[in-house]
């Protein structure tokens, strides 16, 4: 059996006598869609920085692709793609010049990276701005290209921190099209951040974090079973005492 | 290494892009050709045995190499403002390829402009150097390159904000012309000075350049002041001692989830 995708063990970060994170247990399997769902400031992107190697975690220990965070930390960024929940894209580059950057970060070689490059920006709807700066596309499609760089090295773990953050709702529903066609074709881990229920409802299973603790998990359907309510929301509600979001959208 | 070339390319296609930066590293020795060749020629004490442009002219390309290779090398706070330094950081190379590309980046940046400039400078002040003086100065040019750029790499994994930007530039900067030989012989200031161009980098890229280019002047005292062999040396330990000092530096780089949390948890 190959191990897990991801695997967590009293997990935790703090920063001073901030606990980001508390204690972190988790088993996210092969091609499993996963999502994390919490307010701002639950822990989620400490979380995926923990699982990403961008951080050292205060306690406990996690394995992702099979490797230890720490101690293989070069295996594991081999392993995952991560898309920030801030576009980290060169405005100045154009769109293929930020992915054939991101391809020689990745040692991919010309002739697997160019045709991949091609591949994507067909996918992802930017063959015709190929040779555009990056500072002028559309938030939708900074985002497109963001995912598309962080698949070009076909990942086994896709890390999803809030990727929809701060597009209109048509730009999101296009992106979101997008990630679910991905998963399918490529039959990729997705772990997913988010604070829009909405955007958990898909996941196969949803882990609740509140407060850098996890409060819940299990499949949409189970944990609205077990809570006995109709609407994650309200799962977050009965489980945490509190709101899940802040009125209106955004 | 192909993350290395990746990087050094980056750094080129930016910088030829940035056409005002290029035009304005090439422009700014002329300035100073011009203007303070003019004035600190009146007052130097050299003349008679040297032309003060000619004396200035290893200072120049010293200045060009410095204000190339710093300028390259903090565009990493920049990398930091908008996200690309992450991007960089969650690939899986180490954190010491990401500092040896970005210096390297910043050495053919401080080569090309300092390059570009010696071949009208020189011939335009009538300084003829022999073939060996002319690899020389190639060499003094790639060297302190290479030094300034790990130098700016620890500077630019320091700074935390481009607020501080300025204010290091020119902290840094004037200092190190003053202290550098670039404009005046260092031999004649006091010791307190003396100690502080002993660990100034740029004073050795001037010192290995004056070799290079005023060697027919060195009898007169307007050569190269220190051993060609200490020259190297040191600019090879300020190489050195940057990028492992600055790899680490940036791997602090997990700062970004702390601000990021404290955004979040407003």
């Amino acid at each position: 059996m190959s191990p897990a995708a991801i695997e967590a063990r009293g997990l935790g970060k703090d920063y001073g006598s901030i606990r980001a994170l508390d204690r972190l247990d988790l088993e996210v399997q092969d091609a499993e869609f996963f999502g994390f769902l919490g307010p701002n400031g639950a822990g989620k992107t400490t979380t995926v920085h923990l699982l990403a190697t961008l951080v050292q975690p205060s306690r406990g220990a996690a394995r992702v692709a099979g490797h230890d965070v720490v101690r293989a930390s070069l295996r594991v960024r081999e392993k995952i793609g991560l898309v920030f929940q801030d576009t980290t894209l060169d405005r100045d580059l154009t769109v293929e010049e930020n992915l054939r950057f991101a391809a020689r970060l990745w040692d991919l070689p010309g002739r697997v990276g160019g045709p991949r490059i091609e591949r994507l920006l067909g996918t992802f709807g930017l063959l015709e701005r190929r040779r555009d700066p990056v500072r002028t596309l559309s938030g939708g499609m900074r985002r497109a290209l963001d995912v598309a760089r962080g698949i070009l090295h076909e990942p086994r773990v896709l890390f999803l921190d809030e990727p929809t953050a701060g597009l209109d709702p048509r730009a999101r529903r296009s992106l979101w099209e997008l990630i679910l066609e991905l998963r399918r074709s490529l039959g990729l881990t997705v772990f997913l951040t988010t604070h829009y229920v909405e955007e958990a409802e898909p996941c196969d299973r949803v882990a609740v974090l509140d407060r850098g603790r996890l409060v819940a998990l299990g499949s949409p359907a189970e944990l609205k079973r077990a809570t006995g309510v109709r609407s994650l929301e309200e799962v977050f509600l009965a489980r945490t005492g509190h709101p899940l979001a802040e009125p209106g959208p955004g | 290494m192909r993350a290395v070339y990746g990087i050094v390319v980056r750094e080129l296609v930016r910088f030829l892009r940035q056409r005002a930066r290029a035009v304005s590293s090439v422009a700014r020795p002329f300035v100073w050709l011009i203007f303070a060749g003019a004035g600190f020629a009146t007052v130097f004490s050299g003349a008679g045995a040297i032309d003060y442009r000619r004396y200035m002219t290893p200072g120049l390309v010293g200045m060009v190499v410095m204000f190339g290779a710093l300028l390259a090398s903090l565009s990493t706070v920049t990398d930091r403002d908008a996200g690309v330094l992450r991007m960089v950081l969650v690939a899986p190379i180490r954190r010491s390829t990401v500092a040896l590309g970005k210096a390297l980046g910043a050495t053919l940046l401080g080569t090309l402009q300092a390059l570009v400039v010696g071949a009208i400078l020189v011939p335009l002040v009538g300084l003829s150097p022999t073939p060996a003086g002319a690899a020389l100065a190639l060499g003094a040019v790639v060297l302190t390159s290479l030094a300034l750029g790990a130098l700016g790499l620890v500077l630019a994994a320091s700074i935390r904000s481009l607020e501080n930007f300025a204010g290091v530039m020119n902290f840094v900067v004037f200092p190190m012309l003053f202290l550098s030989g670039a404009l005046y012989p260092l031999r004649r200031l006091g010791p307190a000075l003396q100690l502080l161009a002993r660990v100034n980098p740029l004073a050795y890229g001037v010192d290995l350049l004056k070799h290079a280019l005023l060697a027919d002047w060195a009898g007169a005292g307007f050569g190269g002041e220190l051993p060609i062999a200490l020259d190297v040396a040191a600019l090879a330990v300020c190489a050195g001692v940057g990028l492992v000092v600055a790899a680490p530096l940036l791997a602090r780089e997990g700062g970004v989830t702390r601000t990021a949390f404290r955004a979040g948890a407003k």
